[in-house]
């Protein structure tokens, strides 16, 4: 893996993931999110139907051409070298625009704005933090823990209780899931 | 299985009303708002609103604010203005109650389109406080179009309907296109002032009904749910209706300035004296003069 | 667990998981059932009342009626048999009584169970047929199997399936039986229970006298702390049925009512019955509590004074030993200091002890080893909680706890990086050793046992084979193992039995010195010198002995496990088919209804709806801690019940309306209906974590200032039926009848 090219990614590995909201329990309790506020949720589909259900955890996919930022009137997102999709919320003026144009439904807006109106967005950071000082205290309280900058894993990853999430380089993280499906009954 | 997926969506979205505090687009919604971007089945507003946003709506705002001011400036210069004598008979045409509610109207258009534009474009400005009290004002400003436009759809709605006129007036583009002063056919309010009407104030509730939705983003999911739309898909339609119109409206905002405020000399004081020239209605409003004549008001 | 979770992943080829909902219940103990589905192809057999979230990852799903598991494993048994796919080797060799599980298997034809049990005939033998020919296969289970009026046959059938495929004693098989809290084992090895010393001694003299040796105190004075000599070997009362000896309304063997209760953990509201609970609450003279939480005793009792809740350290704030699901045991360092004025446990028992004068015969234990051979006292003062630790290690020899002193684990902890993962063995400085020293682990040098029951690995690292505990020979067959069943490296071949004090020359082969003699204790379970242990390591034999797996047990009233209808059964035509059992008299000190509360009426009539509980995977137990979190509380904020549509559609409900649920016994809950379609319209599934309101009514004013949690709601527990298992008196949480109502 050449680190130049890269590119921090989400995989949620939907065999594996059993609803048990580890990821987002832990995400809010990490990045103290005023409740009601799930940077990462976890949705399941065809719930009891037999042989259909199937349950993923989702949040903002960091995705390489963010829809988001190219319909930010105001600019405020900003891609990092690793890909990961931040924002400013000084800038932002809660337009809601973002959440149009995700296809996740990512982008949520606390209703913490003048008249309790719709604030500043807030989304995944991928434990990464945003355009404040790293580590600061207001980069913690507006964005919540940064991670990435201490040398761990997002929090939502590390705390995943059956490996379905994965998080990491794009490359690696095919890599892993490329194993895990080619590996398929090579035990016992 | 369409079916048990609906069976499944729309109690959902029916019990979530319930929890309008909470909001249900990333609760119970969220599938059907996931499922709603770009499927096939969909209507992809999601794709489209990006498309739109990301390449084209600042674009043609760019446009409307260049150009139209251009047009009208290379009107100024090459045809001029229509110019009425003011020191003749006057007509009392606009009662006090329509003038405060037209500058009432008048207020809200010289906040709504400035703090728009400055919405959409919002990067040149650096976005934060600035456009977020720009997305306020915006707001606030919509409060006093919405005292306004009741009214005054109500008092001209009889005056607005189109005539056989409208349609004379059309191919002569009102006779803006020369110098010549001659009788345009136009009864108390031309077709151009007929047109602007009928966007201001349906396009203007539209733009009312639109923006309420992308500023409360929460409310009642029947409403999205009776269009066959989930919330986000409602709000992305929204989105899409208010830039659009929004486009038209300011195209017609700056007309109608041009024309009251240089076009037509002096025309402006009608709507805050309520009297207007006597030439000016005889040559721009022929119809009106002439039956006003009939009746014997002059 | 007979095996391990690693175990699983590293060598089951398939895996049959019943009664149990790990995805929800240990969401950890799931990972390993999708690892070992991805990478060894293993098909994963959930049977379940409900469409769990477990069964949503199934190969196979089986939806089972509640309460009738004899009758499915007996089906599984019957094809088995039919098609001679069973392990004669195995069964021949350990195993006695089979024949009478063979005839008894012949009734349940495929056809049979389907009608019993609800699932296709053809689904059973599909089923029957994998495990037959996939071996090894493990079966993992939890409380939806113990929790019923037949709980102990269920516990007994499916390790007889087990046998009868010889996937005991093997890698990749055995029975993994899921443990849902932290240190549930280490609780139960402890025997927190009214029928036991710790580790499993029983309450019989002998017993008694063992632990006063170990304890270093007089028997005569341990005596003397009971009423009157009876007691002290007669069971308490059950935390099933402790509220009887408060209310008194059926026959009770006490010299006295209950009138005070302490409390600690959340055995109150998890419990079944709980407006008796609420009743026999009301009636205490004195309530104490110690918790780090507000215990919901304190608060669905409508007693106004005499409760008192001390505030107890958790976890975190204490140090000490815990026990895993796979017999394992892991250190655990304090993190910080307890704060406020709360106090670790341990402090709270001294205390207390100190006030009633028995602090020092309290922890005289702590201060003794064993010197030379002998238990005595060496010193002065005891170390807390190392030497606590270590009495366990030197007392609890039945499940061989010997290996496990503190300075092994606390070298366990250090190493932890050290262990594999899925086989559990240690390197470097840990080699040769288990994580954890899985018990058995006989002395200070066993490195535990991973795999029970194991005869192809040396008793002195990790083997074993079955334990004789119930006498040599019954009906004249011997219970020790048959000629061939040789445990790797044993100087002793074939079956042994237990090793005692009378047989250990003859079995051993060798010769005790005069010193030894005198030294040595009647048998291996009570030896305090060790010269048992010492004896067996160096002839690699398990003190225990090694005998057959018995599949009769001739003291219980079904001496092998039979179908028995649950007392509130939704299809009268089996009640008389498949009765339940004779009432029955004194289990834990109180009268128990069987068959009379059965046929009482037809039940079914009144209460058409089969009520199944569950566990939501954000709460455990009552959710007493959980529900005091606002992200745990927001995920269920109020309580439910999934329901489906076209049930819920019979009574004119709406999703989310409110309903009220009664029970046979009068009780009833307001509960929201939830349309969910992983319950079928016979059946409706609610989850027990909730508590603060009793049948519509809200209790919540009784949480003291500040500690009322984000979510209260009804328990499901004051709605389960009436109905407790005949030996371990376990109420029956699973299979009930209720009636539904739109409120």
């Amino acid at each position: 893996m050449s680190s130049e090219q890269a590119r921090m990614k989400f995989y949620c590995d939907n065999n594996r993931c059993i609803e048990c909201y580890g990821c987002s329990v832990a995400c809010a309790e990490a990045h103290e999110l005023p409740v009601g506020i799930s940077r990462r949720k976890v949705i399941t589909l065809y719930e009891g139907i037999e042989g259909k259900e199937v349950s993923t955890s989702i949040a903002c996919m960091h995705c390489s051409d963010a829809p988001c930022a190219q319909v930010c009137p105001v600019n405020c997102f900003y891609i990092r070298e690793d890909g990961i999709v931040l924002h400013d919320k000084e800038k932002c003026i809660g337009c809601g625009y973002c959440l149009y144009a995700c296809p996740f439904g990512a982008p949520q807006f606390p209703r913490d704005g003048a008249f309790g109106t719709k604030g500043a967005m807030d989304k995944c950071t991928m434990c990464a933090g945003g355009p404040e000082e790293t580590n600061s205290e207001k980069e913690r309280h507006l964005y919540g823990h940064n991670r990435i900058a201490e040398g761990k894993v997002p929090i939502c990853a590390a705390v995943c209780g059956t490996n379905a999430l994965l998080v990491g380089d794009a490359e690696e993280i095919s890599a892993i899931y490329r194993k895990r499906v080619s590996s398929k009954g090579q035990g016992a | 299985m369409k079916k048990i997926i609906f069976s499944i969506i729309t109690p959902l979205i029916l019990a979530s009303a319930a929890y309008a505090a909470d909001s249900q687009i990333w609760g119970e919604m969220i599938l059907s708002n996931i499922k709603a971007y770009g499927e096939v089945s969909s209507f992809s507003l999601g794709p489209l609103f990006v498309l739109l946003q990301s390449a084209y709506f600042s674009k043609i705002f760019l446009v409307v604010v260049l150009a139209v001011p251009t047009v009208f400036l290379l009107h100024y210069l090459i045809i001029g203005p229509k110019v009425f004598s003011h020191d003749g008979d006057k007509i009392y045409v606009f009662s006090l109650f329509q003038r405060i509610i037209h500058l009432i109207a008048a207020v809200a258009f010289l906040i709504l389109i400035p703090t728009g534009l400055m919405i959409i474009f919002g990067k040149y400005l650096g976005g934060g406080s600035l456009v977020l009290g720009a997305r306020y004002l915006h707001g606030v400003a919509t409060l006093m179009f919405i005292v306004s436009v009741i009214p005054m759809f109500l008092f001209w709605l009889i005056e607005m309907l189109p005539t056989l006129d409208d349609i004379k007036w059309v191919f002569i583009l009102g006779g803006y296109l020369s110098k010549e002063i001659k009788e345009i056919p136009a009864g108390k309010f031309n077709a151009g002032q007929k047109m602007w009407f009928w966007v201001a104030s349906l396009g203007g509730v539209v733009m009312i009904a639109t923006g309420a939705a992308m500023y409360l983003q929460d409310f009642n999911y029947n409403i999205a749910a009776s269009f066959g739309l989930s919330q986000i898909d409602f709000l992305r339609a929204s989105a899409l209706i208010h830039n659009v119109l929004a486009v038209l409206i300011t195209a017609f905002f700056f007309t109608h300035a041009y024309m009251s405020l240089f076009a037509i000399k002096g025309a402006i004081h009608s709507i805050i004296t309520g009297y207007k020239e006597n030439d000016e209605v005889k040559y721009l409003h022929s119809s009106f003069y002439k039956k006003l004549k009939k009746q014997g008001q002059i | 667990m007979t095996n391990h979770f690693g175990d699983v992943v590293e060598h089951s080829k398939a895996m049959l998981v019943i009664g149990a909902n790990p995805a929800a219940a240990n969401p950890i103990g799931m990972k390993h059932f999708l690892q070992a589905k991805d990478r060894n192809n293993a098909p994963l057999i959930v049977v379940d009342p409900v469409y769990t979230k477990t069964a949503a990852k199934a190969d196979h799903y089986l939806r089972i009626r509640t309460g009738t598991d004899v009758a499915f494993i007996y089906g599984l048994l019957h094809v088995i048999f039919k098609n001679g796919w069973e392990d004669k080797n195995f069964i021949n060799s350990r195993v006695y009584g089979m024949d009478d599980i063979r005839v008894e298997a012949e009734k349940w034809t495929p056809e049979e169970t389907s009608d019993v049990t609800g699932i296709p005939a053809a689904k059973i033998i599909q089923v029957a047929t994998i495990l037959a020919k996939t071996k090894p296969t493990t079966v993992v289970w939890a409380l939806g199997i113990t929790q019923h009026s037949t709980g102990t046959s269920n516990t007994r059938i499916i390790p007889i399936l087990q046998l009868v495929l010889g996937n005991m004693g093997k890698k990749g098989g055995g029975t993994n039986i899921i443990r849902g809290h932290d240190n549930v084992q280490g609780s139960t090895d402890m025997c927190c229970l009214a029928d036991s010393l710790s580790g499993y001694y029983g309450l019989a003299e002998g017993a008694w006298k063992y632990f006063a040796n170990s304890w270093g105190v007089d028997f005569d004075w341990l005596q003397k702390r009971f009423y009157a000599p009876e007691w002290m070997e007669a069971k308490g009362f059950s935390l099933a049925k402790w509220w009887q000896g408060v209310l008194q309304e059926e026959k009770t063997y006490s010299s006295s009512p209950i009138r005070a209760l302490w409390v600690q953990g959340n055995g109150i509201t998890s419990m079944a019955q709980t407006a008796k609970i609420q009743e026999a609450l009301d009636k205490l003279d004195l309530l104490v509590i110690a918790e780090p939480f507000v215990n919901e005793a304190a608060v669905i009792t409508n007693k106004k004074d005499d409760i008192y809740i001390l505030p107890v350290a958790t976890q975190f704030e204490t140090e000490g030993s815990v026990t895993a699901t796979n017999r394992t045991s892991q250190w655990r360092s304090k993190v910080v200091d307890p704060l406020y004025e709360s106090k670790p446990d341990h402090e709270v028992m001294f205390a207390f002890a100190k006030e009633f004068g028995f602090y020092d015969e309290y922890t005289r234990a702590m201060k003794m080893a064993v010197k030379d051979g002998v238990l005595t006292e060496v010193k002065k003062d005891f170390n807390w909680p190392d030497d606590a630790s270590d009495e366990i290690a030197r007392t609890i020899k039945t499940i061989g706890l010997g290996g496990w002193t503190a300075k092994r684990l606390r070298a366990h902890q250090e190493n932890w990086h050290m262990f594999d993962p899925l086989t559990l063995a240690g390197s470097g400085p840990m080699k040769g050793e288990y994580y954890g020293l899985p018990w058995p682990s006989w002395d200070e040098k066993h490195p535990g046992s991973p795999i029970l029951y194991d005869v192809d690995t040396p008793v002195n690292e990790g083997g074993m084979g079955f334990r004789n505990r119930f006498g040599l020979e019954h009906n004249g067959v011997s219970q020790l193992a048959e000629s061939g069943v040789d445990i790797a490296g044993s100087k002793v071949k074939g079956g042994y039995p237990e090793i005692t004090k009378e047989n250990i020359e003859e079995v051993l082969g060798i010769q005790l010195t005069a010193e030894e003699k005198a030294k040595i204790g009647a048998n291996w379970k009570v030896d305090h010198s060790g010269i048992i242990q010492a004896k067996c390591r160096a002839a690699g034999v398990a003190p225990y002995g090694n005998a057959k797996a018995r599949t009769i047990v001739w003291t219980f009233p079904d001496p092998i496990p039979k179908h028995r209808e649950p007392i509130h059964s939704p299809r009268p035509d089996l009640v008389a088919k498949y009765p339940t059992y004779e009432d029955q008299e004194n289990n834990f000190r109180v009268d128990v209804k069987f068959i009379s509360e059965q046929n009482a009426q037809v039940w079914a009539k009144n209460f058409p709806t089969m009520l199944v509980s569950m566990r939501v995977v954000n709460l455990s137990g009552a959710g007493m801690l959980e529900r005091t979190s606002k992200y745990l509380s927001h995920i269920t904020p109020e309580m439910f019940a999934n329901i489906h549509p076209d049930l819920a559609m019979e009574y004119g409900l709406r999703d989310g309306d409110m309903m009220w649920l009664h029970a046979p016994q009068g009780t009833k809950i307001k509960v929201k209906a939830q349309y969910n379609y992983s319950v079928t319209p016979d059946r409706i599934a609610l989850p027990y974590n909730f508590a603060g309101l009793m049948q519509g009514v809200d209790m919540s004013q009784n949480y003291p200032e500040g500690t009322k949690p984000y979510a209260i709601g009804e328990s499901s527990n004051t709605i389960t039926n009436y109905g407790f298992d005949i030996i371990t008196q376990i109420p029956e949480f699973n299979a009930g009848l209720c009636r539904i109502e739109k409120a």
